[in-house]
């Protein structure tokens, strides 16, 4: 914006009141625009191209992880995308299990679908309340984060942080399902299930939210896969695919679940669909807990080192993994492995190469949220203004897992 | 001695300065719309599973507003570059004032001829419609559309005032204030208008004095007044012009300090003055009280109408102005025109 | 691979269900307003207790620790470092950099680390932040300056309330 002539004198002319065509700039402090910058072109109310300003919360974790050995990785990989954790992580130690050829014990899991099922359901439940606040229904913000506060809480039982958790380590899980999170996790999904009716009366049936979302950033199902779009986001445009089911990994093989597709593509299919997902979890997590078989939580080549006296103090009264002193260095053989998972915002993968030293040669991270901005992009285009928010929410692009 | 006393409860009582000034105007006005804010605050909480606020004071912190007002009001102001100053600071005063000169015409309440203590002024204030004297700072027959346009002026100060801060965030908003005013008038005018041809009169004392509410006597212009009203004073979910998440704080965006009280305070004392006359017009006003019981009935009616509309932030979320403009004119518009005809259906065979 | 079903959202669009919905949504925000679930801790009046295996600050048994130096190796964050202290190598920690992953308690061949469940603490300066082993080997007890009694409260899962407070032992 350049500085503006003495109003009193100017010629008519020179003012122009309406901007008819022009650019804001949206971000990056801004409290629609998160960590980003969006350069937005107007034609009167439409946008005409929105350009993303990403970077803002770049830190560097693939170039650190050149430089940190294999253990020091699992808490810096959970930081991008904080909130969904549990998937980081796992997605991590699928990549290196497979370089050091570890099993997993049918045990952990299961209790890493556990805590995957649980971290999708939070995840899911902050990014409707960021939709909704954006929307302005502060209602659904404050009731999201509320909500998300009881997985958080059975979380924080079961693996000792609330959202930091460093739960997955390589041949296992660290602490054991207990009697009491057992009945923890059965009251939290009690309550969720009784709290969904009323989120359908004041959000998702809501009059005013269904037109904000209804036929906004529609995404065909072409245009979806043309465009990269993963997890949700590709669900809700009528595509089927969920890695959970193409290529199962931790316990999805042995676990009955839908995935729930909607045949629209916008944003109000997508928020359906994570709605339904969370529903679907909630399933998941049930069968679980009912089916979890008996047995160790970590792989036997790791267990046997733990010191016995330990293994008793902590392992068996608390159902406490110990670390054996092999964690604190170790050098996995050298090759390279990629791996897959669903992470609550779609399809996170992780590329590892070794190169047989304590350090990965190279580590790389396909976040969902990455491959979200091309999608925002184009979504953006030719919607309105008051737009941009909706199908940034609805998208749940979140700033910090697309920069890395 | 009593000679001054006598005086000063003349002019204190005077209507023009009573209702202007004390009641329900600047004084109770100011002091209930932070409290509206407060309980805004509040029940937002409530529905939230929140507590809101709570330090300040007891009471679930009452004061609080009190206290972020005296913060706010002594915060730097910031002009910022490339604006013209003189305009900048006098710029958000014009939205508040024509938020609020409205009540100049709206009566609040009748005067008889003895025992209140307003009947000094019946000869003075007296109104042939009613055969009574009013309570009002400049009573007139012709209330019923008087307030309204005066009230119609404030949508032309908010552009100036976004004009005046020379940022595009402020601009756009303006934009949808002048296109929103277009919808909101348009209804609250018909809505009237059905109200004044089934009651025979453009009197507000005059349909308050019939003893039939307005809401009885024509629900659907209640119905469209009240829409009008949440609009018009953007109200969720009709909050488009100030919306956050989009234009920060639309034409405010630039304003810090007392400025800013001024900016935002504007579409309270708007709302507060639409729900005096809403009270009025449909929810039968003061009657059958007179003076200033009748007064005090008339306000605490619009304060359960600003309360609830206050309480509309935790239900909704806000539409886009497009859909704003589309519902009104598709959806309300048809509900308006129905409202003069059972105006008129109403004024013809029930009121005479 | 099982059947697949795409759905779709009911897009009934008729005035009177949208009145309906219009009205069933303000009917559940008074429901809550008169209702209120909150869960908000009144937190400086009202203090949590974390449950017994939380990850909080971490404790050193300095008599037991045998210098072994495989929590200064696991770090992740480099807040371990081991230093000479008294003629013996022990491990110090630096708060400011600590993630409180837990790796060091868990690796520690002897349990000479512990974790507590302290998390609330404030410092002046960040060398406060650095423990060396004598202020390591202490429980983490921080007196902070508050008016009146502090409420200890436990946090339970609730069917009906999400989060439910019950004061703690
Ligand atoms: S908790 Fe983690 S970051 Fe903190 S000192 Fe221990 S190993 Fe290092
Ligand atoms: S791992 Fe345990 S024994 Fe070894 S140096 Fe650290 S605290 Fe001491």
């Amino acid at each position: 914006m350049t500085a503006q002539p003495n109003v009193f004198t100017m010629d008519a002319t020179q003012i122009d009141i309406v901007p008819i065509e022009g650019e804001l700039n949206v971000g990056p402090q801004h409290p629609g625009s998160g960590h980003l910058r969006i350069y937005v072109k107007l034609n009167g109310d439409i946008i005409e191209k929105a350009e993303l300003d990403v970077g803002y919360v770049h830190r560097s974790v693939e170039k650190l992880a050149e430089v940190r050995n294999y253990m020091h990785l699992i808490p810096l990989v959970e930081r991008p995308a904080i909130l969904d954790s549990i998937h980081m992580n796992l997605g991590y130690i699928l990549a290196l299990e497979k370089i050091m050829g570890v099993d997993v014990p049918d045990r952990a899991q299961y209790l890493r679908s556990l805590a995957a099922e649980i971290n999708r359901i939070a995840s899911h439940l902050y990014g409707t309340g960021i939709l909704a606040v954006f929307l302005g229904h502060s209602t659904g913000f404050m009731w999201g984060f509320g909500d998300r506060e009881v997985w958080v809480e059975v979380l924080q039982a079961l693996t000792g942080a609330r959202v930091t958790n460093s739960y997955i380590i390589p041949g296992g899980v660290r602490r054991d399902l207990t009697p009491t999170i057992k009945e923890m996790i059965e009251k939290a999904i009690r309550y969720q299930r009784k709290r969904i009716p009323e989120w359908k009366r004041i959000f998702l049936n809501n009059p005013n939210i269904r037109a904000r979302l209804e036929n906004v950033g529609v995404m065909s199902k072409e245009q979806a896969i043309a465009w990269g779009a993963v997890g949700p986001n590709l669900r809700g445009s009528g595509v089927y695919y969920d890695v959970r089911k193409f290529e199962p990994y931790a316990a999805y093989d042995r676990l009955d679940f839908e995935i729930p597709v909607y045949k629209e593509g916008d944003a109000y299919a997508r928020v359906h669909v994570r709605f339904n997902e969370i529903e679907e979890s909630m399933k998941i997590i049930e069968q679980i807990i009912k089916e979890i078989p008996q047995g160790n939580i970590l792989s036997d080549r790791f267990f046997k080192q733990i010191p016995p006296t330990r293994l008793k103090k902590h392992y068996e009264t608390h159902g406490k993994i110990v670390f054996p002193g092999y964690y604190a260095s170790f050098r996995p053989p050298k090759g390279e492995a990629i791996s897959r998972v669903e992470a609550a915002r779609g399809e996170l993968v992780y590329y590892l190469n070794s190169d047989g030293s304590p350090k990965p040669y190279r580590l790389r991270m396909v976040t969902p949220s990455y491959r979200t901005i091309y999608v925002f992009e184009q979504l953006a285009k030719g919607a309105r203004y008051a737009d941009l928010v909706a199908i940034y929410g609805s998208l749940d692009y979140f700033p910090p897992e697309a920069d890395r | 001695m009593m000679d001054i006393l006598q005086d000063i409860k003349y002019v204190i009582f005077y209507p023009s300065f009573f209702v202007m000034i004390i009641f329900p105007g600047l004084i109770a006005g100011g002091l209930f719309v932070l409290f509206a804010i407060w309980f805004e605050r509040k029940i937002a909480a409530r529905v939230q599973m929140r507590v809101g606020p709570y330090y300040v004071s007891r009471f679930g912190g009452i004061a609080q507003l009190l206290a972020d007002a005296i913060r706010v009001a002594l915060q730097e102001i910031i002009i910022p570059a490339g604006v013209n100053p003189t305009l900048y600071v006098i710029a958000p005063i014009f939205p508040l004032l024509f938020a609020f000169l409205p009540l100049a015409f709206l009566p609040i309440g009748v005067i008889p001829e003895q025992g209140s203590v307003f009947s000094a002024y019946y000869h003075s204030f007296f109104d042939p419609g009613v055969n009574m004297g009013v309570i009002a700072a400049l009573p007139t027959e012709y209330s019923l559309i008087a307030v309204l346009a005066v009230e119609a002026a404030y949508p032309i100060f908010i552009i100036l005032q976004a004009w005046a801060t020379n940022n595009r965030f402020a601009l756009v908003g303006a934009v949808r204030e002048a296109y929103l005013s277009v919808a909101y008038d348009v209804l609250i005018l018909m809505s009237v208008i059905a109200t004044a041809v089934e009651y025979h009169t453009l009197d507000v004392a005059k349909v308050v004095q019939s003893g039939i509410p307005g809401i009885v006597a024509n629900p659907l212009a209640a119905f469209v007044f009240f829409v009008g009203l949440i609009m018009a004073t953007s109200r969720f979910p009709f909050e488009i012009v100030e919306a956050e998440s989009e234009l920060v704080t639309g034409p405010a965006t630039e304003y810090s300090g007392l400025l800013f009280l001024l900016a935002m305070g504007g579409s309270y004392f708007g709302t507060y003055v639409y729900a005096l006359y809403f009270a009025a017009v449909f929810l039968g006003g003061w009657y059958p009280l007179s003076g200033f019981p009748g007064a005090v009935i008339l306000f605490l009616k619009a304060a359960v109408i600003v309360l609830f509309s206050v309480f509309l932030r935790s239900v909704y979320g806000r539409y886009r102005i497009d859909q704003a403009l589309r519902n009104s004119w598709r959806l309300l518009l048809p509900v308006a025109l129905a409202s003069i005809v059972l105006g008129i259906v109403g004024g013809w065979l029930w009121i005479r | 691979m099982d059947q697949v079903k795409i759905r779709e959202y009911d897009k009934n669009k008729n005035p009177f269900r949208l009145f309906g919905a219009h009205v069933a949504a303000v009917g559940e925000g008074i429901k809550h307003a008169i209702k209120p679930k909150t869960i908000t801790l009144r937190y400086p009046d009202v203090s949590m207790t974390l449950p017994t295996n939380y990850r909080g600050m971490i404790r050193l048994y300095k008599d037991v620790c045998i210098g072994c130096s495989l929590c200064a190796m696991i770090c992740p964050a480099d807040a371990m470092k081991m230093t000479t202290w008294e003629g013996k190598k022990l491990p110090q920690i630096n708060y400011g950099r600590c993630v409180f992953c837990g790796f060091c308690v868990d690796v520690c061949p002897v349990d000479a680390l512990r974790e507590t469940r302290v998390h609330d603490a404030a410092f002046q300066s960040r060398r406060e932040l650095v423990f060396n082993p004598d202020k390591f080997n202490q429980d983490f007890d921080q007196t902070l300056p508050v008016k009146g009694t502090v409420r200890k409260v436990r946090a339970v899962i609730d069917e009906n309330k999400g989060i439910r407070y019950v004061p703690d032992e």
